[in-house]
C-alpha cells in the first residue's frame, strides 16, 4: 500500500509552491495554500493518528479506574480512527462528569486525582498540537480565521 | 452570485444612494482574502456628479451563507460609526447598510476604503520590522483609544444593550459557554474546565463600560509598511463591555508570535501597559487581565468549533475554517491546559 502521509505531504507542497503563485491575485489562491499547508499537516498527522487516539483511550481508563469507577464504555471493535475516536468522546464525555464531582469535594486524594486529569489534559493538548509546515520560499503561512 | 452580477448591482444600487451621482459604474471589483465572517470585496466605482467625474474606493462586506461569528452586520456598522472621527482612530467612514437580500442577494455594509495598507500576518510578526516599536505603539494607543470612546448616545449603544458592570464577565463568559455547547463536534473537556474555573474566580467588576472592538488583533489592521497603522477593521464582535476583553484577547499568544516578552509581540510589557493606560484612562489590574486573558483562550475555542461545525456540515467551505477548527484550536486548548493544569497541581 501507498505512503499515505507521503502522498499528502508531496501534494501540499505541490500546492503550495508550484499552484498557489500562479493564482496570485485570484480569490481561490487564498484556498489552495490553505489546502496545501493542512495536506502536509494530515500528512503528518496521519502516522500518529491511532496511536493518539489509543494513548488518550488508555490516559482515560486509567484516571477512571484511579477513581474506583466502573464505566459501560465498549472498547472498540477496530483500529479505525473512527470507532477509536467514538470510544474517546463517550470517555472524555465520562471525565467531564467525574472532574465535576471532584471539584466539589475538598479533600487531598480528589485534588490529587483532580491533578493527575489536568496532567493528561496537559500531555493530549500537547500530542495534538500540529506544527506548521514550513516553506522556506513560499509566502505561505496561513492568516487566522475569525 | 458572480462577480460580474454583483458589480453590476452594486453599481446601480450606489448610483441610486450618493447624491447627485448618475453613470455609475464598477471599474473594478475584487475578493479580499482572509475573515470568513464576511464576504469582503474592494471596489472601485466610478461616477459621475455635478462636479465632474469621480472615482471612489469602496469596502463592501456582505453576508456569506454561513460564517465563522453570527452577527449582525448593523451592529458592525454601528461599531464602525461610533469610532469613525473620534481621537485619531483610523477606522473607515461607515456609508450604506442593508439588511435584506434584494439589492445584492444578502445582508451587507459598505465603508470608505482607507487607501495604503496591508493586514500584518500574526504567524509572520517579524515582517513588521523595522517598525515594531513604532506599530506596538499606536497598537496599543488606538486599543486604549477604543476603551476611551464615548459609550452614551454611540451609535453602538442604541444598537445592543449595554450591561452593568458587574455583569460583563457573566454575559461574555454564557455567550461562549454557549457557543462552545452548541457546536462542538465531539467533547471539549479543556474547554468545561477552563469555563468552571472562570465561573468559580470572576474578576473584578469593569472599572468602566467601552466600546469592545471584540477582535481587536494583529491581522485585523492595516499597516503601512512605514511604521503606521492605516485602518482598524473587522468590527463584526464589537459590543459594549469591559475594555479587559480587548487588551487580553490583543495580546493573546496566537496572535503574538507566541512572543512571551513582549505584550502582543510588539513591546515591553510595562511599556505597553502604561501605553494603553494613559488612552484609556483605565488602571491596570493583574488579577482582572489574568481572568480575561484566560476567558480569550475560552471565546476563541468557541469560535473555531464553530468555524469547524460550520466546515463539516458544508456551510461554508472556505478551507480556513477547517485551519481555525484544527490548528488555532489545537492551539487555545493547549494555552489553556498548559496555564490551568499548574493551578491544580499539575505539571509540577
Amino acid at each position: 500500500m501507498s505512503d499515505i502521509g507521503m502522498i499528502l505531504d508531496r501534494v501540499g507542497r505541490k500546492l503550495v509552491t508550484e499552484v498557489a503563485p500562479k493564482l496570485e491575485g485570484d480569490y481561490s489562491g487564498g484556498h489552495v495554500i490553505m489546502g496545501g499547508v493542512m495536506s502536509v499537516m494530515a500528512g503528518e498527522a496521519w502516522d500518529g493518528a491511532a496511536d493518539r487516539l489509543v494513548n488518550e483511550i488508555n490516559g482515560l481508563r486509567g484516571l477512571i479506574e484511579l477513581a474506583g469507577k466502573e464505566v459501560a464504555v465498549a472498547k472498540s471493535e477496530s483500529l479505525k480512527l473512527s470507532d477509536l475516536k467514538r470510544e474517546r468522546d463517550e470517555l472524555a464525555r465520562y471525565i467531564v462528569a467525574l472532574q465535576m464531582s471532584l471539584e466539589a469535594r475538598e479533600d487531598d486524594e480528589a485534588k490529587a486525582l483532580n491533578a493527575k486529569i489536568w496532567a493528561h489534559f496537559m500531555a493530549t493538548a500537547m500530542a495534538r498540537m500540529p506544527s506548521p509546515p514550513d516553506f522556506p520560499d513560499a509566502e505561505t503561512e496561513p492568516e487566522t480565521g475569525a | 452570485m458572480l462577480e460580474a452580477e454583483l458589480a453590476e448591482k452594486f453599481a446601480a444600487y450606489a448610483e441610486a444612494r450618493l447624491p447627485g451621482a448618475r453613470n455609475a459604474r464598477v471599474d473594478s471589483i475584487n475578493r479580499i482574502h482572509g475573515g470568513a465572517s464576511r464576504q469582503t470585496y474592494s471596489i472601485d466605482l466610478a461616477y459621475e456628479d455635478a462636479t465632474g467625474p469621480k472615482m471612489k474606493g469602496l469596502i463592501l462586506r456582505r453576508d456569506p451563507p454561513d460564517s465563522l461569528i453570527d452577527t449582525e452586520r448593523r451592529v458592525e456598522f454601528a461599531a464602525i460609526k461610533s469610532a469613525f472621527g473620534h481621537r485619531d482612530l483610523p477606522v473607515p467612514e461607515a456609508l450604506f447598510l442593508e439588511t435584506g437580500n434584494a439589492a445584492l442577494g444578502a445582508p451587507f455594509f459598505v465603508m470608505g476604503r482607507i487607501e495604503g495598507g496591508d493586514p500584518l500576518n500574526p504567524f509572520k510578526l517579524e515582517d513588521v520590522e523595522p517598525h515594531r516599536a513604532a506599530i506596538g505603539e499606536q497598537f496599543f494607543r488606538h486599543l486604549g483609544s477604543i476603551a476611551a470612546l464615548p459609550v452614551e448616545g454611540s451609535a453602538l449603544s442604541e444598537e445592543i444593550d449595554t450591561p452593568d458592570a458587574n455583569a460583563c464577565w457573566r454575559r461574555e463568559l454564557d455567550y461562549w459557554t454557549n457557543e462552545i455547547r452548541s457546536n462542538s463536534l465531539s467533547p471539549q473537556p479543556v474547554a468545561e474546565a477552563a469555563i468552571r474555573h472562570l465561573e468559580r474566580n470572576p474578576p473584578p467588576p469593569a472599572q468602566r463600560l467601552s466600546v469592545v472592538h471584540g477582535d481587536y488583533r494583529t491581522g485585523n489592521y492595516l499597516q503601512d509598511g512605514a511604521g503606521s497603522m492605516t485602518a482598524i477593521l473587522d468590527w463584526e464582535m464589537a459590543h459594549i463591555g469591559d475594555p479587559y476583553e480587548d487588551l487580553a484577547w490583543a495580546t493573546d499568544l496566537l496572535w503574538c508570535g507566541n512572543d512571551m516578552e513582549r505584550a502582543a509581540g510588539f513591546l515591553p510589557w510595562p511599556e505597553a501597559i502604561a501605553i494603553w493606560q494613559e488612552a484609556s484612562g483605565c488602571t491596570f489590574d493583574p488579577v482582572a487581565f489574568e481572568w480575561w486573558s484566560l476567558f480569550s483562550h475560552v471565546k476563541a475555542l468557541g469560535i473555531w468549533v464553530t468555524s469547524e461545525k460550520a466546515f463539516a456540515a458544508g456551510d461554508n467551505d472556505d478551507p480556513i475554517l477547517a485551519w481555525s477548527g484544527w490548528f488555532t484550536h489545537a492551539a487555545h486548548e493547549l494555552m489553556l491546559a498548559m496555564r490551568l493544569g499548574p493551578k491544580y497541581g499539575a505539571g509540577g
